[in-house]
């Protein structure tokens, strides 16, 4: 499994799940908010799912499968992914 | 001539079959699986012979009620004296629920004579009780138990018909109240037994905010309901169970008490897709009753008939339906039974399983009916008479694949979980272990706080892997289920290397057409591996089940179904379950892994 050589920041993060999220919603990244509820632009339960997945893969952590659920704008899960990866590899 | 219970309804010729049978009335395990098999006799017994006519609860009777529009009464009748929702309660909680795979055992006999009996008598009121047994703290718990143990119904209400499966836009409102509460605000429609039930599990909105956090579990009594406030809407008329009573709900500031939340505020789509896992898993096995019965009826039409001076039965064209029916009732009933066990023992792995159930079993069983509708002619289209069961039960069963969840839901579900099982679990994961396909094994009790909503990995599907190692080769037959087997798995890397291939909106609900049909190839590849895992598990016990007769004929219409062209099985492959079809229509045995002696 490839694990980053070093930690992501909150800048990182957040440009990466805005750049998964525009994915999923078929819409430039311009255009997606970091405070609102990624509900609100209609991004499906499904959808949550798979951004799981793709944390997951790209950072080799485990997340709830209601994380994007529990912390539904990019701000919030970028501060809990955070909090997870100071915790350590695995933690979760 | 046989004595005791169990020989009840059996024909005297049965006890010569004895010696080839591993678990003959001789050897009735103690235990979890003794007390299964009596009740699944109890029930069977109290059914009575359904071809019968002076039986209230023959199919003659059924249809009557049918075309009536209602729910059998007599039938009601005699659930009530066994009991039937005692099936429905953990067994901690002084009812008879253990395990899942028994729960589709014991309903099988309902859903063989009636499809709507077994729904609208019982099965609506354990979809109900799931999300209580799951999320519920111990009052409620208890106060669902009472009221099942009396004999009353419980209604769940999901579904909003502007919303379908998208459950999570719903919008009948439990708003909660300043002095403590809920205040019920809305509507919930195709509700199953609302007029009639004690009380109902209503999945409502309590927060106005988008999203799946804005949703809660109520478990509302209808005598804590102001009458004023409340109405049951009128009947909906069906192509099919014409006999259920579906109607909505409609709640006008009704008030209920804070008691009725169960779990959490907000954790309400969670509890739901938990209860889902149950019930999507047990469901379909239990309408396998139903294309039992349509078997049983097309083979006694085919053996009674005579075209070409010859009986129907000797035409190829209908002895290949019926054998690849049975055929498809084995696959179905192996899925199934791994599904129901991975509940108890693969609790994490059950999301995806119980998608894969309520999506393929449903499907093939309509299919095999319509492939046996082609045999039995016109008569397929007559309402009534020895053969009227079977257009009854053809337009009853789709009602599985379309009220709860829908195929699509269900595919759905497995889609986003795809490309991360491929780079994670398949070909990685180590074999489901073997209890899991042991038909009449131990299990450990329903571990609903361990069933999460996406699965870790798949064992089952390296069941299969492993297979192509393990599996003998020695005789043709053999042969050809090693050759078929390894068909498969190069069809599971095909689907590991698509799913990994999945762009990111294929791996939403507006997915592509492609990636559901991925989903429905990888269902077909979790049956595949079902049915050896359970061919292993019987092997060497003398059964028709420890063959690799059956086993071969499976896969090789699993093969076609995936729209391979495996070359033909040898000739004794067909002989072998042609004549099992032949000898369980004589000896009364059900038409599915459990060979279980039928009352008619």
């Amino acid at each position: 499994m490839s694990v980053p050589t070093t930690a992501p920041t909150a800048q990182s993060l957040s440009a990466w799940l805005v750049d998964r999220i525009g994915g999923y919603l078929q819409r430039p990244v311009e255009e997606i908010d970091t405070t609102v509820p990624l509900a609100e632009y209609g991004l499906d339960s499904v959808a949550a799912l798979s951004l799981c997945g793709d944390i997951e893969e790209d950072f080799d952590l485990v997340v709830e499968p209601t994380v994007a659920w529990d912390y539904p704008t990019v701000e919030a899960l970028t501060g809990h992914l955070l909090e997870e990866f100071a915790a350590g590899p695995g933690a979760a | 001539m046989p004595t005791g219970t169990e020989a009840a309804g059996r024909p005297p010729q049965a006890p010569a079959q004895e010696g080839q049978e591993g678990h003959g009335e001789s050897a009735v395990p103690a235990g979890q699986e003794a007390r299964a098999a009596a009740r699944v006799a109890v029930l069977e017994e109290a059914l009575g012979d359904p071809a019968d006519e002076r039986n209230e609860v023959s199919y003659a009777h059924l249809l009557q009620a049918d075309e009536a529009g209602e729910l059998s009464e007599p039938g009601e009748r005699v659930l009530d004296e066994v009991m039937l929702n005692a099936d429905f309660v953990p067994r901690g909680q002084g009812g008879r629920l253990e395990r899942i795979d028994h729960l589709v055992r014991v309903l099988r006999p309902v859903f063989r004579r009636d499809v709507a009996l077994g729904l609208g008598y019982g099965v609506t009121s354990f979809m109900a009780a799931v999300n209580v047994w799951a999320a519920g703290d111990g009052e409620q718990r208890r106060r669902m138990a009472r009221l099942l143990l009396e004999g009353g119904k419980v209604s769940v209400a999901y579904h909003e018909l502007a919303h379908g499966n998208d459950f999570v836009r719903n919008e009948f409102a439990a708003q909660a109240e300043a002095g403590g509460g809920y205040r019920l605000k809305g509507s919930k429609q195709v509700v199953n037994n609302a007029g009639r039930a004690r009380a109902w599990v209503l999945f409502s909105r309590t927060d106005p905010a988008p999203g799946s956090r804005s949703h809660s579990v109520l478990f509302t009594g209808r005598d804590s309901c102001d009458p004023e406030r409340y109405r049951v809407l009128p009947r909906y008329d069906s192509v099919g169970v014409r006999g259920c009573h579906l109607s909505g709900l409609e709640f006008d500031d009704c008030h209920v008490p804070p008691s009725d939340l169960v779990g959490e505020a907000g954790k309400g789509v969670e509890v739901a897709l938990r209860a889902f896992q149950i019930t999507r898993t047990a469901m379909p096995g239990m309408a396998l009753g139903a294309a039992d019965t349509a078997l049983r009826t097309v083979v006694r039409f085919a053996a009674g008939r005579r075209l070409y001076r010859r009986t129907v039965l000797e035409i190829p064209h209908a002895r290949a339906a019926l054998a690849g029916a049975f055929t498809d009732l084995l696959v179905c009933d192996s899925l199934s039974l791994a599904a129901s066990r991975a509940v108890h023992l693969l609790p994490a792995e059950t999301s995806v399983y119980a998608a894969a159930v309520k999506y393929l079993v449903p499907r093939m069983l309509s299919e095999t009916m319509n492939e046996l509708a082609v045999v039995l002619g016109a008569r397929y289209y007559v309402r009534e008479g020895e053969f009227g069961i079977f257009q009854k039960h053809i337009r009853d069963l789709p009602v599985l694949s379309l009220g709860h969840a829908g195929s699509a839901a269900c595919q759905a579900t497995i889609i986003p979980q795809l490309s991360r099982l491929a780079r994670r679990s398949w070909f990685t994961s180590p074999p489901a272990p073997p209890e899991l396909f042991a038909l009449r094994g131990d299990l450990p009790g329903i571990p609903f706080d361990r069933l999460t909503l996406t699965a870790g990995g798949d064992s089952l599907s390296a069941t299969l892997v492993a297979a192509v190692d393990e599996l003998p080769a020695g005789t043709p037959l053999e042969q050809a289920v090693r050759d078929l087997a390894l068909g498969m798995v190069g069809e599971l890397r095909q689907v590991q290397e698509r799913s990994r291939a999945l762009s990111a909106t294929d791996r939403t609900a507006l997915a592509r057409p492609a990636a559901f049909a991925l989903a429905e190839r990888y269902t077909v590849l979790l049956a595949a591996a079902s049915a050896i895992g359970v061919w292993q598990q019987a092997r060497g016990d003398g059964t028709f089940l420890s063959d690799p007769a059956w086993l071969a004929a499976a896969l090789h219409r699993l093969a076609r179904r995936l729209g391979q062209r495996p070359p033909e099985l040898p000739p004794q492959c067909g002989e072998r379950v042609d004549r099992e079809v032949l000898r369980r229509f004589e000896q009364q045995r059900s038409y599915d892994l459990y060979d279980t002696p039928l009352a008619g």
